[in-house]
C-alpha cells in the first residue's frame, strides 16, 4: 500500500481564545495537487508550520511520506522544497547569494535547474535581496522551494505578490513538477488559484476543516443564483420565498426576485404557488460564489460538511 | 501631535536606554568622587592637581578639565565629554532609523499617506527627539543631584538643568545632520553620517592640539557644545553658544525636509543610476557558501571585521594611554587605594591587565550580545524559519551558532592580542608573549559565557534578551572595576561574569575560573538546544 504524501490525524494547534487549528485529519495522496482554502487568519500557515515541524501541536500528529513530522523532520525536510507565506530580510546578501546559502544547508541543489527556474520567472539573481520588489522575493521563494526537486512541495500563499503573468508561469511549473511525480500541498485564499492548478480542495474555516472535495464535486455544489420575472399584475408570494428551504440573499426589486438557492429547486417552486413566472434565469456559481456561500462566517460549519 | 507621539514610542526604547545610562554615568562618577577625592579642601585640591595632569594628556579627546577638586567639576569631565560621544551614537542610530529604516519598513510611506505632509513627518521625528534626548539628559542631571546627595552634599538645580539642555542640543544637533545626510545617500546612510559625526568631533578635539585647525573648529557642533560648563562653580553656560546648536537642528532640519520633498520614497535625492549588466540567473558557485560555519563567517565579515578593527584600534589605544597617563593617576592618594587593590606585579603590565583586559572583556561581551541579538531577529523576521525547512536540526542550528561566535571572538581576541603587543612594543612595555596570548585568548571563553546566557535567554524571552544581556555585563564590569573601591564584600564581586577572567596578563590562566566558564558554556548550550527542540519556531 502506497505511502500518503501527507496524513494528519487530529492535528490541533491551541493557541486560546479559539484561535489555532482543531482536529484536522487530512490525507493528501502521493503526486496530488491539493488546496488548502480559507481567509486570513483560518489556520492554513498554522497547518503548514505543524507540518514543517516548525511548531508543535498541541495534541494529533502529522506524517509526511510516513515520517513522523516532529520527531524526523531531519528526514522529512529532505523531502520537502518549502515556501514561506512571507520571505524573511536577507538584506545585502545577492539572490545568488541567498540561493547559495540555503543550498548549501541543504547539500545538494541543481545549479542548472536553478538557473531555469530562475529564467522563467526573470528573477535577476545578481541584484541584493533589499533592492527587490515584494514580487521578486515571491520569485526568490519559488526558486528556493523547488531548486532541490524535493518530492512534496508545501506553498504558503505562493502567488501573493505575483503579477498575472508569472501567475500563469507558477501553475505551468506547477503542474510540470506534478507530472514529474511530485506531490504539491499550497494554500490559498484565492479560489481562482485552486481553480488552475488543484485537483482536490480542502476548506478551513477558524481552524477546522469544514470540507474536502475534489475540484469537480465543489463545482457540483446546489448553489445558484436564480432570478425570476414575474407577470405584470402577479402578486409575489415574497414571504414563501423567503422562508422556503435553502432559499437566501432575495431581494424584491419591482417584479423581479434574485436570490441563492442551495440544494434543490423544489422548495422554490413550491413557494412560488402558481404564481405566474414570465421569466427564470439560473446561473452557474464560481467557485469564489460557491466559497462564499458557504463560508460566511455566519453559516454553521455544518453546512459545508453536508 | 500624533506623528510626534508615533516618533516617540518607536523611540522609547532609546529614551529608557540612555537615560538609564545618562543617571548610571553622572551617578557613578559622583560617587566615585567622594569615595577618591578625599574629604578636606587640601585633599581634594591634591587630587585635583595630579587629575588635571591626567586630564592634560588626554585633551585629544575630551575637553580641559575644570575645578576637579569639586564634584561638579569632576563630573563634568569624567561624565559630560563621554556623554557627548554617546548621546550623538544614539542621535546616528535614531536618525538614520527614522529616515532609512522606517522607510525600508515602509513605515513612512503609510504615515505619508494619511495626507501628512513630509516636511510635517520630518519636524515630528526632530521634535520627538528633541524630548527624548532631553527627558535622558534631565536623568543624567538627577544622577549627578542623587550622586551629590549620597556623598552628604546638595548640587544647584540651575547648572543641572544647563547641562541637560546642553546635552540635548549637541544630540539633536548631531540627529539633524544625520537626517540631512539620509537624504542625500541611501544605502550607506549610516556609514556616511556617522563618518561626518566622527571627523566633526576630531575636528574640534584635535583642534585644542594643532593650532592649524583652529580656524575650522566653527564646523563642528561640538566646539559649541564645549564652550559651556555649567556644572563646576564658576563656570558658565554659553547662551550663544547653546543657541547655535539649535540653530544647526533647525537649519540642518530644515535642509534635510527640502530634500525629502524633492527625492523620491525609497531612494535618496543624490543616486547614482545603477550600472548596466545583464541579469545573473546562477547561484553564487563560491564554495565558502557549501562549507558549514565558514559561509555564516562569511555572511557576517563586514561586522567581524569592524568589530576586530575596533577592538585593536582601542587596545592601541590603551596601550599608549597606559604609558603616559599611569605615573600621574598611581600620584593620586584616593586611587592609589584603588590600584592597590586592582593591580598585582609590575606596573605597567598590572594596569594593562586590569584596565584594557577589563574594557576587552566588556567589548567581547557587547559582541557577544549583538550575535544573540541576530539570533532573536532571525527567529522573529523568520529567517531561522527558512533555515530550518532545510534538513538540518534545531541542536545543529545551536552548535552552529556557538562555533560561528567562539570563532569570531578568536578573530577578534587574536587581532586585538597582536595589536596590544606590538603597541607595547613599541611603547617599550614589555609583556611576556605566552601571557598576552593567554590573556587574549581567554577573551573567548567569556564571549561564549554571554552567547550561552543569551542562546537560552533568546529561547525564552527572544524580545527581551539583548537588554537583560546588556545589563548584566554592564553590571558585571562595574561590580569589577568599582567592587575594590567601594570595597563591595567578596561575594558580590564574585557575581561578575568577569571575574572568572581572572589576570592571565600577569598570573596566567586561572583554571578554576576556566573550567568554571566552560561548564557555563556547555550547560548553557545544552540547554538552550533543549529550549529549542521544545519550542514554537517563530513564537
Amino acid at each position: 500500500m502506497p505511502v500518503e504524501a501527507i496524513q494528519t490525524s487530529k492535528l490541533s494547534k491551541d493557541y486560546g481564545l479559539g484561535h489555532g487549528l482543531f482536529d484536522l485529519d487530512l490525507t493528501v495522496s502521493p503526486q496530488e495537487v491539493f488546496g488548502f482554502l480559507g481567509p486570513n487568519g483560518a489556520g492554513k500557515s498554522t497547518a503548514i508550520r505543524c507540518l514543517m515541524g516548525m511548531i508543535r501541536p498541541t495534541f494529533g500528529s502529522a506524517h509526511i511520506f510516513g515520517l513522523d513530522c516532529l520527531r524526523d523532520s531531519v528526514a522529512v525536510k529532505r523531502k520537502v522544497g518549502y515556501m514561506p507565506g512571507d520571505m524573511p530580510q536577507f538584506g545585502s546578501l545577492r539572490g545568488r547569494e541567498v540561493v547559495a546559502y540555503l543550498g548549501g544547508l541543504r547539500g545538494t541543489i541543481d545549479p542548472a535547474l536553478v538557473q531555469k527556474i530562475a529564467e522563467r520567472f526573470d528573477l535577476d539573481l545578481g541584484r541584493r535581496f533589499r533592492e527587490y520588489s515584494s514580487g521578486n522575493k515571491k520569485k526568490l521563494g519559488i526558486v528556493l522551494a523547488f531548486m532541490h526537486k524535493p518530492d512534496l512541495l508545501i506553498l504558503d500563499e505562493p502567488t501573493g505578490g505575483l503579477d498575472p503573468l508569472n501567475q500563469q508561469e507558477f501553475y505551468r511549473l506547477v503542474n510540470e513538477t506534478r507530472e514529474a511525480g511530485a506531490t504539491i500541498f499550497l494554500s490559498s485564499h484565492i479560489l481562482s488559484e485552486v481553480e488552475h492548478v488543484c485537483d482536490r480542495v480542502g476548506i478551513i474555516r477558524s481552524g477546522r476543516l469544514v470540507k474536502v472535495a475534489e475540484l469537480d464535486e465543489i463545482h457540483r455544489f446546489h448553489v445558484h443564483r436564480m432570478e425570476l420575472e414575474f407577470a405584470p399584475g402577479t402578486e409575489i408570494p415574497e414571504a414563501a420565498i423567503r422562508s422556503a428551504a435553502g432559499v437566501e440573499d432575495v431581494v424584491v426589486e419591482d417584479s423581479k426576485v434574485t436570490c441563492t438557492v442551495k440544494g434543490t429547486f423544489e422548495p422554490l417552486l413550491k413557494a412560488l404557488n402558481g404564481a405566474t413566472v414570465t421569466n427564470l434565469a439560473s446561473s452557474e456559481p464560481s467557485l469564489e460564489e460557491v466559497f462564499l456561500t458557504y463560508y460566511r462566517p455566519d453559516a454553521p460549519t455544518e453546512a459545508i460538511a453536508r | 501631535m500624533t506623528a510626534i507621539r508615533l516618533a516617540l514610542r518607536l523611540g522609547q526604547w532609546g529614551l529608557i536606554g540612555f537615560a538609564i545610562v545618562g543617571f548610571i554615568a553622572t551617578f557613578i562618577n559622583a560617587v566615585a568622587f567622594y569615595a577618591v577625592a578625599g574629604h578636606t579642601p587640601a585633599e581634594r585640591e591634591a587630587f585635583a592637581r595630579s587629575f588635571a595632569q591626567i586630564a592634560s594628556q588626554l585633551t585629544v579627546l575630551l575637553p580641559p578639565a575644570m575645578r576637579l577638586d569639586t564634584v561638579g567639576g569632576y563630573v563634568q569631565y569624567r561624565a559630560y565629554g563621554s556623554l557627548a560621544i554617546l548621546f550623538a551614537i544614539w542621535a546616528l542610530a535614531s536618525a538614520s532609523g527614522a529616515a532609512r529604516g522606517n522607510e525600508e519598513r515602509g513605515l513612512v510611506e503609510v504615515v505619508v499617506a494619511t495626507g501628512l505632509s513630509r516636511v510635517r513627518v520630518l519636524a515630528a521625528h526632530v521634535a520627538a527627539f528633541a524630548i527624548a534626548s532631553f527627558v535622558a539628559a534631565l536623568a543624567a542631571s538627577a544622577g549627578l543631584m542623587v550622586g551629590a546627595i549620597a556623598g552628604q552634599e546638595s548640587f544647584p538645580i540651575g547648572p543641572a538643568i544647563e547641562a541637560a539642555v546642553l546635552l540635548a542640543a549637541i544630540a539633536v544637533s548631531c540627529y539633524s545632520l544625520v537626517l540631512l545626510v539620509a537624504q542625500l545617500v541611501a544605502r550607506i546612510a549610516t556609514g556616511i553620517a556617522g563618518a561626518m559625526l566622527l571627523a566633526l568631533f576630531l575636528l574640534n578635539s584635535l583642534s585644542r592640539t594643532f593650532a592649524s585647525l583652529h580656524t575650522l573648529r566653527w564646523l563642528s557642533p561640538f566646539r559649541y557644545y564645549e564652550l559651556s560648563t555649567p556644572l563646576p562653580p564658576g563656570g558658565n553656560f554659553d547662551v550663544t553658544a547653546t543657541l547655535v546648536l539649535v540653530g544647526i537642528a533647525i537649519v540642518a532640519g530644515g535642509l534635510a525636509a527640502l530634500a525629502f520633498q524633492k527625492r523620491d520614497l525609497g531612494s535618496a535625492l543624490f543616486a547614482l543610476r545603477a550600472s548596466a549588466r545583464p541579469p545573473t540567473y546562477e547561484p553564487s558557485s563560491a564554495p565558502v557558501w557549501r562549507v558549514p560555519i565558514v559561509r555564516d563567517l562569511y555572511d557576517r565579515r563586514i561586522g567581524l571585521a569592524t568589530w576586530a578593527v575596533g577592538v585593536s584600534a582601542m587596545a592601541a589605544l590603551f596601550v599608549v594611554l597606559t604609558k603616559t597617563i599611569v605615573q600621574p593617576l598611581l600620584s593620586i592618594p584616593g586611587l592609589a587605594v584603588y590600584f592597590a587593590a586592582i593591580l598585582h606585579g609590575p606596573i605597567y603590565q598590572s594596569f594593562l591587565s586590569a584596565l584594557w583586559f577589563g574594557v576587552a572583556q566588556l567589548l567581547v561581551a557587547g559582541f557577544a550580545i549583538t550575535q544573540v541579538g541576530r539570533w532573536s531577529a532571525e527567529d522573529t523576521d523568520g529567517r531561522l524559519e527558512l533555515i530550518l525547512s532545510n534538513p538540518v536540526s534545531r541542536t545543529r542550528v545551536v552548535i552552529e551558532r556557538a562555533l560561528v561566535l567562539a570563532l569570531g571572538a578568536l578573530i577578534i581576541a587574536a587581532v586585538s592580542g597582536v595589536a596590544v603587543g606590538v603597541e607595547s612594543h613599541y611603547q617599550s612595555i614589555d609583556l611576556d608573549a605566552g601571557r598576552l596570548a593567554e590573556a587574549s585568548l581567554m577573551l573567548v571563553p567569556v564571549t561564549l559565557v554571554f552567547a550561552a546566557f543569551g542562546a537560552l535567554l533568546a529561547a525564552r524571552l527572544p524580545r527581551a534578551t539583548v537588554g537583560i544581556l546588556g545589563t548584566f555585563a554592564f553590571a558585571s564590569y562595574l561590580m569589577l572595576q568599582l567592587g575594590p573601591i567601594f570595597k563591595l564584600p567578596e561575594w558580590v564581586q564574585d557575581l561578575s561574569a568577569f571575574k572568572l577572567y581572572g589576570q592571565p596578563l600577569i598570573e596566567g590562566i586561572d583554571r578554576t575560573g576556566l573550567a568554571i566558564m566552560v561548564a557555563i558554556v556547555l550547560v548553557g548550550f545544552w540547554a538552550s538546544a533543549i529550549v529549542m527542540q521544545r519550542r514554537d519556531v517563530g513564537a
